[in-house]
């Protein structure tokens, strides 16, 4: 079935994404407005709005499915596009989406249920050879079981929370004699946090890498990888940095965690484009970590090493179409770096930066791809994710890559927010990372200054202080008030003003 | 001979003070004769239609502007960065001297929200002693969990607010008595 | 004249005299208390070689007898005098804390009362800088007589010329009183202190250990007791405000404010006045972003920044002439109004109001602060002042209700039945008796109480009352909102609305004076 036209229910950068696939594919697309941002640049740039300004439920807009289907049906839109985030991996979503009869733009609801449950996924992956970190399969009921494990899979352990992420509920133990302890603290910490006390227990790496592969399959039994995608750079389990491919893959390891991404891939029927996450730990091991089963905001880097457009993809796999690409078409070309401009305050501890967008401006050249979702007067509010813009630097090698995002970087004028571009260039600016000798724990162990500045960037700012002053004590100075003026008054007012005293 | 030039008596000085005491003298700022800490410097601000001001310096162009300003305090942000200053007059800066070295310190150290957001933890309590460096609470704003950081060390006086409240920009959120 | 006689020689002497007076030592020692000379103030003061010294060669007063230390010195402690400030006349008094501290004596006190009644005659505006230790005690009940003397001018002049007051030392006992009646009190921070009491008495009568700065200090006048209008953090800074204040206001009552010629005269549309507020009407937002919209670039100043922060009041301009501003600051204290506010907002009308300085109110109220505290200090009498003050002022009064405006703090805040010449409202206007949630809860009590959903139900009718009432449309089609305006051209509608009111009088009944509920 073709699609005629497609409800975005995104925003931001996302959405303005998609719209640009769309509308050169002939698709019409709808975009929906929230009463939180009516004036985004999104808005202006989809054929259609659907407005959802008057929602007065407890619901995000971006997270209310029957509100979505029925704007949907409204709308005539015969395929929803969930962008990444919100509902793209919501295998309910999905499934009232094909109750309804509208495309969903994605895999199946069985494919997303079966990678969004963790316990599942790794039974996957073990069927299907696809190496992951031992551990148990299931919660841990005490301490005592998790030290049996333990002593089976050897120290470090992590303890995780089976209900949670982003780092709660979270204890390495190093040591036996520190499980009792460790086990009570992470049960606690993730009870507080998700009401659900169930730890998992795992081989924990030190600071390995993470690299995911980009996989595509259709509704015809086709499925191939793209490459990987080098995501180290974190702070707080949040990518700031991506790149591809990575200096950590030879070819021989890359066919062989390619193919393991595959396996997966395979193993749920996944029509769609995804990706499926590794830790590489420093010996070259890799484990399976989970999968993605959605477009992702990294995806950039490999359109630019593979020239695909896997949004394109996407909509033509959703369509039904048959994967034209074979794994041996795929020819990789070239470095890509993105980076992520969050508003961000780097020197406050990364804390959001809230205002009004006064002025933007990003650079412009051949390989430099933005993907952004804010122009002038752009308004940045609490009510979602922090980032603006990501700058896609594509170049022969990753050495020129670095280099020309490092200029393309600098060239960003953005006026009235804080945003992240300085901690960016400190990262592109460091040795480790010029070499490619960095993990995970990077921003931690290898940045003593999170942000780059030039040495007379102080000075320079002094002046402008300085400057400022020095000029309104020279406009107080010579801008004489016109006293006479006010003495001046009409005989109207004068009399009267006279009268009443 | 060596000739000494007169100095002008009333030949202006600004010193920017930057909060780790980096002082930069700065002479003649509307002229060609810059000169910052003594050193001649080549450097030009401007502004275009639309009122923002741009400096130009060793061929580059950069957007700058002034983000916070109360009387002679400023803060400038210049190529995503902010650098923060007091302007002195050289009278001004002998005071600051003075003042500096007879200070009596503050007692009491209020932390108050830098940004709008809701409570999501508190992580200590009233009479609670905090280090330089410890986060006192996690406040929530745009789905991030920020951690709120005491910068000074001292006991947790009073908290003026509880979880799950939600607080505007600079709501004072606890005191702590040094 | 014979320049070598005795006459000319002798005058020549008491200039030395009088310089010397002025030793290094003592300029030094002001300095390195961070402090500059009273000397130093005045010529910083006025503009260069503007200023003119009167009664130089005063001595002091007879002491009582013979008790304490017996000095002589020029001037005894004040330097009085006059001269110009960006062109125009102003006089001033400058205290000499190097001249016995520059403690007020009978003299002392005569030279300062001669500088303001001539500043009355001549209808200009008059500066005491103030650095003194308080009444002279070996003078007795002559210094006393002294400060009253001060007050009783202080209290005539008001109302007809602007009288500034900057605290640069101590003020204690006595000497804070010409400061609390004079139109503005500066300090400067760390070297400056009021108090009516000082540390030691305090210990000694109620045994508490308190410091200059946490009694008296310019940051507890500035944000606890409102005493402060001004604080800067040196006194060239503390000057400079004085110089700027007096760019905005007249020289007398009779006057109108000056008027700048290089202002801003772009009558810009601006989308960002759209953008500030919040369509939630319960998320804050700051109302200076918005007054720094309306009124020409750069040129608010505002008044008691720290003090009573959920009403902002300051001065501004519109295309190069003065206004008042008060406005309600959404981020404090959701903008409510309460004791402190409905001071600090009354005592500036009453300023502007003698001043023939229009006022322009910006509204977003919820209403009073409700609470025990707030009623047992009698917000009532309070808010009454807040109220008489917009009531009583004649000057053009121009009200644009931004958000809320709810109940009696939508009469008070210059409602077109209490006197506002041009009442505007932006569509985001909520005018009603109270807000939805409490309306809706006291009208349909029983059908919330019956309902199977009654949170469903308080909903729509939350969003009926909104529609049907709580909006600027019912208002405007009564007559009691003159116009509904697009938020963008706001800084354009004041413009014109504020030169159509320009030539405005209001005939008042003869009285020797209202009476105000102090």
């Amino acid at each position: 079935m073709k699609i005629k036209s497609l409800l975005i229910a995104n925003r931001g950068e996302i959405a303005v994404r998609i719209h640009e696939t769309a509308k050169r594919m002939n698709i019409k697309t709808i975009g929906i407005k929230t009463a939180k941002e009516p004036n985004a640049l999104y808005l202006r740039l989809v054929d259609d709005v659907v407005d959802f300004s008057d929602s007065q439920d407890e619901i995000p807009e971006f997270l209310d499915i029957e509100r979505i289907i029925e704007a949907a049906h409204q709308s005539k839109a015969d395929a929803i596009h969930p962008g990444y985030g919100f509902l793209a991996e919501n295998p309910y979503f999905a499934r009232r989406c094909e109750e309804e009869k509208i495309l969903f733009v994605g895999p199946s609801a069985l494919a997303i249920f079966k990678m969004g449950n963790k316990t599942i996924a790794k039974q996957i992956a073990q069927r299907y050879n696809v190496p992951l970190l031992q551990g148990s399969q299931r919660t841990i009921k005490d301490s005592k079981e998790a030290e049996d494990i333990a002593e089976k899979i050897g120290y470090p352990v992590i303890l995780k929370a089976a209900a949670g992420g982003g780092g709660r509920g979270m204890r390495i133990v190093e040591k036996a004699s520190n499980m009792e302890k460790m086990f009570r603290m992470a049960a606690n910490e993730s009870e507080k946090a998700f009401n659900d006390s169930s730890l998992f227990i795992e081989k924990y790496v030190r600071n390995p890498r993470h690299i995911e592969f980009q996989i595509m399959g259709d509704r015809h039994g086709n499925y191939i990888h793209l490459g990987e995608r080098e995501c180290s750079i974190q702070r707080k389990h949040q990518k700031l940095i991506e790149e591809s491919p990575s200096v950590a893959l030879d070819e021989k390891l890359r066919i062989e965690m390619g193919e393991a991404a595959v396996r997966i891939a395979k193993a749920v029927y996944y029509h769609s484009v995804g990706t499926v996450e590794f830790l590489l730990d420093a010996d070259k091991n890799f484990f399976f970590m989970e999968m993605n089963t959605r477009i992702q905001v990294e995806h950039p880097v490999t359109e630019a090493v593979s020239g695909i457009d896997l949004v394109e993809w996407q909509l033509r796999i959703a369509e039904g179409q048959q994967l034209t690409l074979k794994q041996e078409d795929i020819k990789l070309a070239g470095w890509a770096i993105e980076c992520r401009i969050n508003a961000e305050d780097v020197q406050a501890g990364f804390s959001p930066n809230l205002g009004i967008i006064e002025k933007v401006s990003f650079p412009k050249g051949k390989n430099i791809r933005v993907d952004t979702g804010i122009t002038d007067y752009s308004v940045i509010t609490p009510y979602f994710d922090s980032m603006v813009a990501k700058v896609i630097i594509h170049a022969e090698n990753r050495e020129k890559a670095i280099s020309a995002a490092n200029s393309a970087l600098k060239k960003i004028w953005i006026r009235g927010i804080k945003t992240t571009v300085p901690f960016c260039l400190a990262v592109l600016n460091n040795k480790k990372f010029k070499d490619g000798d960095f993990n995970t724990s990077f921003i931690e162990k290898e940045m003593e200054k999170l942000y780059y500045n030039e040495e007379e960037d102080e000075m320079l700012a002094a002046y402008v202080a300085a400057f400022d002053f020095a000029a309104e004590l020279e406009t107080d100075r010579s801008a004489k008030p016109d006293f006479e003026r006010g003495k001046n008054i009409s005989p109207w007012v004068l009399n009267k003003r006279l009268k009443s005293l | 001979m060596k000739l000494l030039k007169p100095k002008k008596k009333n030949d202006p000085e600004y010193i920017a003070v930057s909060p780790a005491g980096k002082k930069y003298v700065i002479r003649n700022p509307f002229s060609e004769e810059l000169r910052i800490n003594g050193h001649k410097q080549d450097v030009k601000i401007f502004e275009d239609k639309e009122g923002f001001t741009f400096i130009e310096f060793k061929n580059k162009k950069y957007l700058a502007e002034i983000t916070d300003k109360s009387q002679n305090k400023y803060t400038v942000l210049l190529n995503g960065l902010s650098y923060s200053f007091t302007i002195e007059s050289p009278i001004s800066y002998k005071r600051r001297k003075y003042l500096e070295k007879h200070k009596q310190t503050n007692k009491l150290e209020i932390i108050s929200a830098p940004m709008p957001g809701k409570i999501a933890e508190l992580l200590v309590e009233e009479n609670t002693q905090v280090k330089e460096g410890e986060a006192i609470l996690i406040l929530e704003a745009m789905k991030m969990q920020n951690e709120i950081i005491t910068q000074v060390s001292g006991k947790i006086q009073k908290i003026h607010v509880k979880a799950g409240d939600s607080v505007s920009k600079d709501e004072v959120l606890m005191e702590i008595e040094r | 004249m014979d320049v070598k006689g005795r006459l000319y020689t002798r005058f020549l002497e008491r200039t030395k005299a009088y310089a010397a007076q002025q030793s290094d030592a003592i300029i030094e020692k002001q300095h390195s208390k961070g402090k500059m000379t009273a000397r130093e103030r005045v010529d910083m003061l006025f503009d260069p070689g503007t200023f003119e010294e009167i009664d130089a060669f005063s001595m002091p007063g007879p002491a009582g007898g013979d008790f304490g230390k017996k000095v002589t010195a020029f001037g005894d402690g004040v330097i009085t005098g006059y001269g110009r400030i960006s062109g125009r006349l102003a006089f001033a008094y400058s205290q000499d804390f190097t001249v016995m501290g520059g403690s007020l004596g009978s003299v002392h006190a005569s030279k300062i009362a001669k500088i303001q009644d001539m500043a009355l005659k001549m209808g200009a505006p008059i500066i005491g800088l103030i650095d003194s230790g308080g009444a002279r005690i070996q003078e007795g009940v002559a210094s006393l007589a002294g400060y009253a003397s001060i007050f009783n001018r202080n209290v005539t002049s008001s109302g007809v010329i602007p009288q500034i007051s900057v605290i640069m030392g101590p003020a204690a006992g006595g000497a804070v009183y010409s400061p609390s009646i004079t139109d503005f009190v500066f300090m400067t921070n760390k070297t400056s202190h009021m108090f009516v009491t000082g540390p030691n008495v305090v210990k000694e009568v109620l045994n508490e250990d308190v410091s200059f700065d946490d009694l008296g200090g310019a940051m507890v006048h500035m944000k606890k007791s409102g005493v402060a209008h001004f604080v800067y953090e040196d006194e060239e800074n503390t000057i400079r405000g004085v110089q700027k204040l007096l760019s905005y206001l007249p020289s007398n009552n009779l006057e109108n404010p000056p008027f700048f010629e290089y202002c801003d005269t772009d009558l810009r549309v601006d989308d960002r006045f759209r953008e500030i507020i919040p369509d939630d009407p319960n998320k804050p937002y700051d109302i200076k972003e918005i007054i720094n919209l309306i009124i020409d670039r750069n040129t608010f100043f505002e008044v008691a920044t720290f003090f009573a922060q959920n009403l902002v009041i300051g001065f501004g301009r519109l295309r190069g002439k003065t206004i008042g501003i008060i406005a309600n600051q959404p981020k404090v204290l959701a903008g409510t109004l309460d004791i402190n506010s409905s001071v600090k907002g009354a005592r500036f009308i009453r300023f502007c109001d003698s001043f023939n300085i229009p006022i322009l109110t910006l509204e977003d109220v919820p209403g009073f602060l409700p609470g025990v505290d707030q009623e047992h200090n009698g917000i009532i009498r309070h808010g009454a002042k807040l109220l008489y003050a917009y009531a009583d002022a004649t000057v053009p009064k121009i009200t644009v209700i931004l958000r809320k405006s709810y109940g009696g703090a939508y009469c008070v805040m210059n409602s077109k039945n209490l006197g506002g010449d041009f009442n505007l409202a932006w569509p985001t206007a909520e005018i009603a008796v109270m807000g939805p949630e409490g309306a809706v809860s006291i009208l349909y009590r029983k059908e919330l109480l019956e309902s199977d959903d009654p949170a469903k139900l308080k909903k729509e009718l939350t969003a009926r009352y909104r529609d049907e009432i709580a909006n600027p449309y019912v208002a405007d089609d009564k007559g009691y909102i003159d116009e509904v305006i697009d938020p963008a051209v706001t800084r354009k509608k004041l413009i014109s609305a504020f030169e159509a009111l320009e030539n405005k009088h209001v005939s008042v009944p003869s009285r020797k004076h209202g009476n105000i509920p102090l």
